[in-house]
């Protein structure tokens, strides 16, 4: 890609617009501390903690208990511009209660899980001596639309839930066998050819997949608004099960059943994320256990817009943010509301896009195309030492930047992540750009004397020890890495950073997909509630209160509740 | 108790500073009474006896071990102090000291202290009378500029705002201001406010405080300016990352990495 980094920083429309008509540069400012009524959102908060308090007759949200009557807004309440787009929104917008988007994101991947077709088709075959068909899978399809929100399929008297409530629910199958695809009624296909039809990536992908077919089930966001994400593939395999002895006319008790409810369980099932140890107590399809590689893959921008990886990386970063510090860390992990804050340093105001782009123009003009800098340590010291030193000298020369990024957390968190997608980007490796991450870390300490809360000073400041070393214990390829590897299960600021560090290698390659062609196919599907290739233009909708997510319980509730 | 001065690459006064500081080579610029001290600190009440957490070490009847007979107590532990704390931020913009150089400062030069280093804050604790001499050192020397730095138990971030109009850092609880040109705290480090206004002296002037620092800065020594702390890091880089399972195999030099040398004061 032919890319020049602009005359003016990137970040400095946002700050315009967060700080209208003062110097951005200037490093004195008379604070108003005008208190909570600057800002509209907080007004409306006030307002509504003294409905619930009158209707509840006790207390609740009170700007006034703040720091003994000293409200929030003691400085300017700034609101946030989602980075590449225009939209700019309240902080506390950004919070994933206030925000419907982000919890259908979630929502999306909790509810998924791709089951193989291939075990029950040869179940089918060989040992009922069933015919398997285009038109037979196709009768599997309408089954199973039917009977995986909730409906009944071989039973003549049961319970089933409301259609309008599981709208969302829905199986769809996808294939590398184009043969196959092209006789399946297209409603229920994800088309991987005209899906992913820029710079190869169709044949990519098929190539990985080979022959083999699949299902990608989505459960109702309902469910797992009420269960956790291990439900996904138990609620998936009973309807799988239900369906399969519907659409082929099987004897709903014979032993044969077994099997196709084993593999719809276990041998063919791809959970988004795997189960955590004892210790943390989490089922599979929970945050914890979400590889970078596949949260990568979630992400599609990479699927629309190959020709800039910077954009690419960074809504992986966007996405992977969110999830594994908003949701993950910041509730599953600890409760409350600070990770926000961290998080939302990686995807507003254009200021990782602004470092990383300023990066990739620096390694395009040393090194040449994505992907094909050396794969050594000597490439990863140059790009982010280059790309550290002008992030710091951007918070020095703009101190509105600086204040924006109040927190040393997330100042390290956006150099580290430009510094590392950069080298992802030239070398086309995950582990190398990992290496500059923590340059970037250690450059940054370095220079200003401090760098985050406590926990960077163990996984910053060991982790490049695991870099390079991939035995038991002692390292991992970044892709295969996840939000519970051994020194990143506590950190705020990092691990949506490391999935974005995962796509900028494969984004450097130009490859379709990062870590599991599946994950790219199922994420891909237009269907889905939640537009995974446009994750921060979808937090804006959430935020400006023009997402309609799915799961709501307006069918069978009160009017005007 | 003597150290031997510590060791830091680079040559501009920046790095100059930051040796004086690991060494404990820091000129006193200011006297703060005991009673203020307390008094900001908020621990306990100007004059009043230190609580106590457990009977002086010699009525306790220790059992004998080699470790009680090589580790003489500090005063504080001796006496059975509690564990309290202080806690410093420092403006980004050109504080004379740094986070990190406050917790070398403060493990190198004094004894049975417990710093912890972030990036808005650092702190120390200790047994309070110990935890009081290290502060008062502190407070009292060029590591600190009244208007720059401050004592601040919580609401931090004023370290990365732009500084208010008189030139002081942002602090949220208003834990200081100016009075007769000298920076004045009516407030202890949690922002409760105290019953006397404890003179903290003059700020630093912008070049006293650009000569004092220990910040790299584009607007002061800047960082890129400094090639020889650059190569150290990147030779840290190099060892951690090749060497972290098998340090004593560690090179002593790294590809395209230039010479390090490290001076003392």
């Amino acid at each position: 890609m032919a890319y020049k980094y602009p005359s003016e920083k990137i970040f400095v429309e946002a700050l315009k617009a967060k700080f209208a008509g003062l110097d951005l540069s200037e490093q004195k400012v008379e604070y108003k501390r005008a208190g909570y009524i600057q800002n509209a959102r907080k007004r409306e908060f006030q307002a509504a903690g003294e409905r619930v308090a009158e209707q509840r007759g006790m207390k609740q949200y009170d700007v006034n208990v703040h720091c003994g009557g000293m409200t929030l807004g003691q400085r300017q309440l700034v609101p946030y511009k989602l980075s590449t787009t225009s939209d700019i929104v309240e902080g506390d917008d950004l919070h994933y209660v206030n925000n419907p988007a982000m919890q259908q994101m979630w929502d999306d991947i909790k509810r998924t899980i791709i089951v193989g077709m291939d075990l029950a088709h040869e179940t089918l075959e060989k040992r009922l001596g069933k015919e398997v068909t285009p038109e037979s899978i196709a009768g599997y399809m309408e089954a199973v639309n039917h009977t995986m929100p909730g409906a009944a399929i071989v039973q003549e008297h049961m319970v089933e839930t409301h259609p309008g409530l599981v709208d969302d629910c829905y199986v769809k199958l996808f294939t590398g066998d184009d043969e196959l695809a092209d006789e399946i009624d297209s409603q229920y296909v994800i088309n991987i050819n005209d899906l992913f039809d820029k710079e190869g990536q169709a044949d990519q992908i098929k190539a990985a997949m080979g022959n083999t077919t699949w299902q990608a089930v989505h459960i109702p966001t309902i469910v797992v608004r009420c269960c956790d994400g291990g439900n996904t593939s138990r609620w998936s395999a009973m309807q799988i099960g239900m369906s399969f002895i519907a659409a082929y006319n099987m004897c709903a008790g014979e032993a044969a059943v077994a099997d196709l409810a084993f593999a719809a369980k276990h041998a063919a099932a791809v959970q988004m994320a795997e189960m955590l140890p004892a210790r943390r107590a989490r089922s599979p399809n929970e945050p914890g256990g979400l590889s970078f590689g596949y949260c990568a893959d979630m992400c599609q921008t990479q699927r629309i817009a190959p020709d800039d990886p910077v954009r690419c990386t960074l809504e992986v970063v966007a996405t992977g943010t969110m999830l594994y510090d908003q949701i993950w860390l910041g509730s599953y992990m600890s409760g409350g509301v600070g990770f926000t804050q961290y998080a939302t340093a990686a995807y507003t105001n254009d200021v990782l896009d602004d470092f990383t782009y300023y990066g990739y123009d620096y390694a395009l003009n040393k090194y040449g195309e994505d992907g094909t800098a050396p794969n050594d340590l000597a490439t990863a010291t140059d790009l982010a030492t280059e790309v550290t030193l002008n992030a710091m000298e951007c918070y020095e020369d703009y101190p509105t930047l600086l204040e924006d990024h109040f927190g040393g957390s997330q100042r390290a968190g956006v150099m580290a992540a430009a510094s590392a997608c950069t080298t992802g980007i030239a070398t086309g490796n995950a582990q190398v750009a990992l290496s500059g991450w923590y340059m970037s870390m250690y450059l940054h300490k370095e220079g200003w004397g401090r760098l985050g809360f406590f926990g960077y000073d163990l996984q910053d400041q060991c982790g490049a020890t695991n870099v390079c070393s991939y035995q038991g214990d002692e390292g991992c390829c970044l892709e295969l890495r996840g939000a519970n590897y051994p020194n990143y299960a506590m950190n705020v600021g990092h691990q949506g950073e490391y999935a974005g560090i995962t796509q900028s290698a494969h984004s450097g390659n130009h490859d379709a997909y990062c870590c599991n062609p599946l994950i790219k196919v199922t994420f891909a599907d237009p269907s889905l509630v939640f537009d995974f290739s446009h994750t921060r233009k979808e937090y804006a909708r959430g935020a400006m209160r023009t997402f309609r997510p799915a799961g709501e319980r307006s069918l069978v509730i009160p009017a005007g509740i | 108790m003597a150290y031997t001065p510590q060791y830091y690459p680079g040559a501009s006064h920046v790095a100059v500073n930051r040796r004086k500081h690991m060494s404990g080579d820091v000129e006193k610029l200011r006297t703060v009474s005991d009673d203020d001290l307390v008094a900001a600190l908020g621990h306990r009440a100007p004059g009043a006896d230190y609580p106590s957490i457990h009977p002086p070490l010699k009525e306790m009847g220790e059992p004998d071990c080699p470790v009680r007979q090589m580790v003489e107590p500090t005063p504080g532990a001796a006496a059975g102090d509690r564990v309290r704390y202080s806690q410093f931020t420092d403006s980004m913009y050109s504080a004379p000291s740094i986070p990190y150089f406050r917790s070398y400062y403060a493990a190198i030069n004094f004894r049975g202290v417990d710093p912890g280093t972030l990036s808005g804050r650092q702190i120390v604790e200790a047994r309070e009378r110990d935890m009081e001499e290290q502060c008062k050192a502190t407070i009292e020397s060029e590591m600190t500029c009244p208007a720059l730095a401050g004592l601040r138990g919580c609401t931090v971030h004023g370290h990365s705002l732009r500084l208010a109009e008189d030139g002081l850092m942002f602090d949220m609880l208003q834990r200081t201001h100016f009075e007769g040109g000298n920076v004045i705290e009516d407030k202890d480090q949690v922002g409760v406010p105290i019953d006397r206004k404890v003179n903290l002296g003059k700020a630093m002037s912008e070049a006293e405080a650009k000569k004092r620092t220990t910040i790299y800065r584009t607007d002061g020594v800047k960082y890129r300016d400094e090639p020889e702390v650059l190569d150290h890091v990147h030779l840290v880089h190099h060892r951690r990352t090749m060497y972290g399972y098998r340090p004593e195999t560690a090179a002593e030099t790294a590809p395209g990495v230039g010479a390090v040398t490290y001076k003392t004061v």
